[in-house]
């Protein structure tokens, strides 16, 4: 309940995180326990793809798995990572409206976008774990079936779901959100 | 119509705020669900499938390269032999600014990142020498767009993908258009210099340049592994972004030792939440992208834009136009996936390469960075400077006078973008 009203104020304007230099001490406050499944993930992809620039150079002859399972551990860390920018709601969004919109606007609009959220990750759940039934494909390099990752999809896509949830009743409580009150924001390009 | 109601149904939840891979997916299976003919299976499948490439590695491990260079300090270095290099002239650290840009470019694919990370320390830097914050903020904003054009690049890496042409050949094309912008900007830094009388910031010495240039040697290995690595066709992107990952986590950790296990921690979370944001919307954008093309949206829009005319200059202001216009309204990453499969055809037809045409649609899309609605860069720096959006908004402005005229060089000589790609790959 901090919230005062409007949705223009250059509100807590924390820099946006950057690794920056050497000043002072690592800010890890933003990470979960469950983080640590993707950080495997990246870093098992890391090992994957620096192995295939390794054999190609050093021992001149590619290892032939590589690229399929450098290909699937993308896929996975695509999808497991977008879920720690849901729980951060750092997807990158067009705020620039909510500037020019009066208050209670922007709190039923911003409402609106947390609803739509919900439902797309949910819907995109029930989707994806369809899609895993049906797949009965095996992976070509390895004895393994390509349903698994589709399941590590459906997992993602779960977990967006109640992330979404949480941050929707988070903003429903705290009467705002980062669409009216633009914060810290990591963008890319 | 179903495809007038997908149109209207983006562009509407863009607007309302709803992240932009959502706002893609959401309207694609709204879109289908409507339709009844494809599954909604073909949703997900889409999605998958539109990060299920070899080439767009490069994407993680180009994102992860440039967060450690910055956590091992090296943007300080890049800073300060910059300053060795220009900041004799007048208006020295708007010139520094930009030259620091380009270096940097060389380790980075992303303008956002070169904005925040180097950004910090210009804008600090031009404050504490009494520069107005208006001027400091243009340069900054403005120089950053050359990091996506100088090779490594993260757009140039995804328009490769969907356009499926060389990503070693939009590389070595974006080198001399980046140079070019870095010329065009310090030719403005230099009429501002003028018109205000600004200082000149240090004297130049060649002690104190080869002095930064010792402190600066090993960082300045990087852009040389990157850069010399793809255009002398020894690495592949996907290799050279590994390939520099690599260098600097020995950099980081052996030889500068700033890079404790907490710090690594940081970077890797940093690289896995960006790489997730650009891959999530690459997904989602590719849905989208699938619909237009199996609609014959496409065909319809080629048809369209070659009833109007079939003057190839014509055209390609037409497509620069829309390209500014769309730039302005969505993200970069989208906005390729998207328009690539729209757009190719037509300009292919005209006889112009796939290669050139990458540098055109990525240097307008990033003039977009630089206005809003979705001015990401703007954003950025109106964040780090503490200076109000719109006054950054309006200080950027009279620098998309130089980039506008470099990209309209690059866009009718072809030569310009074409003369490093055929003389190293064809």
């Amino acid at each position: 309940m901090t919230g005062p009203e409007d949705g223009k104020g250059e509100a807590s304007s924390a820099p946006p995180h950057f690794p920056d230099a050497d000043d002072g001490p690592v800010d890890l406050s933003d990470i979960r326990p469950e983080d640590g499944v993707v950080l495997v993930f990246f870093w098992v992809l890391a090992g994957v793809v620096f192995l295939q620039f390794f054999s190609r150079y050093v021992l001149n002859d590619s290892i032939g798995w590589t690229e399929e399972i450098a290909r699937y551990l993308l896929i996975t860390v695509t999808f497991v990572g977008a879920t720690l920018a849901v729980r951060k709601n750092s997807h990158i969004a067009v705020e620039f409206f909510y500037r020019y919109l009066p208050g209670p606007w922007g709190r039923a609009f911003s409402t609106l976008v947390d609803l739509l959220r919900i439902g797309f990750f949910g819907a995109a759940t029930w989707i994806t774990a369809k899609l895993a039934l049906k797949t009965n494909q095996k992976m070509a390099s390895i004895e393994m079936g390509k349903d698994v990752v589709y399941w590590l999809v459906f997992a993602a896509f779960l977990m967006m779901t109640l992330y979404a949830l949480r941050l929707g009743w988070r903003h429903w409580r705290q009467g705002y959100s980062l669409l009216t009150r633009p914060g810290e924001r990591q963008l890319i390009d | 119509m179903l495809l007038t109601l997908l149109f209207v149904l983006v562009f509407l939840l863009l607007i309302l705020g709803v992240p932009v891979a959502i706002a893609l997916g959401l309207s694609s299976l709204v879109f289908v669900l409507l339709s009844g003919s494809p599954p909604d299976l073909v949703v997900i499948h889409r999605m998958v499938n539109g990060v299920d490439s070899f080439p767009l590695l490069a994407v993680p491990f180009f994102i992860l390269a440039g967060n450690l260079m910055n956590t091992a300090g090296i943007t300080n270095r890049i800073f300060d032999f910059a300053k060795a290099c220009v900041g004799w002239m007048r208006g020295g650290l708007g010139h520094v600014n930009v030259g620091a840009s380009v270096v940097f470019a060389g380790m980075s694919g992303a303008a956002v990142a070169d904005a925040g990370g180097l950004g910090t320390i210009e804008i600090k830097a031009m404050r504490d020498a009494g520069y107005d914050p208006d001027f400091s903020v243009g340069v900054t904003a403005a120089s950053s767009t050359i990091g996506p054009i100088i090779p490594p690049s993260l757009p140039m890496v995804i328009y490769g993908v969907v356009a499926s042409s060389s990503i070693g050949q939009l590389f070595a094309a974006g080198f001399i258009p980046g140079l070019m912008m870095a010329v065009a900007l310090m030719v403005m830094v230099a009429w501002y210099a003028r018109v205000r009388n600004y200082p000149r910031d240090a004297r130049f010495s060649w002690g104190n340049l080869l002095a930064s240039f010792k402190r600066a040697f090993l960082s300045l290995l990087t852009p040389v592994i990157i850069v010399g690595g793809i255009l002398g066709g020894i690495f592949t992107p996907t290799e050279a972004a590994i390939a520099a990952s690599a260098y600097a986590l020995v950099l980081g950790v052996a030889v500068y030792r700033t890079l404790t296990p907490r710090r690594l921690l940081r970077v890797s979370f940093d690289t896995i939440e960006t790489t997730a944001v650009v891959m999530f919307i690459v997904a989602a954008a590719s849905i989208f992208a699938w619909i237009l093309t199996s609609n014959r949206v496409t065909e319809h829009f080629a048809d369209l834009i070659l009833a109007v005319t079939e003057n190839p200059i014509l055209i390609l202001l037409m497509i620069n136009v829309i390209l500014l216009v769309v730039g302005c309204f969505m993200e970069t990453i989208a906005a390729i996936t998207i328009l690539v499969p729209v757009l190719l055809p037509i300009v292919v037809k005209l006889g112009i390469d796939p290669v050139h045409f990458g540098v055109i649609m990525v240097l307008n899309l990033m003039i977009g960075l630089l206005t809003p609605p979705v001015g990401m860069v703007i954003y950025v720096l109106s964040r780090v400077s503490g200076v109000p959006f719109e006054r950054c908004v309006s200080a950027t402005a009279p620098f998309l006078i130089p980039l506008v005229v470099v990209l309209l060089l690059v866009t009718f000589v072809p030569q310009l973008s074409m003369f490093l790609p055929t003389l190293l790959y064809r």
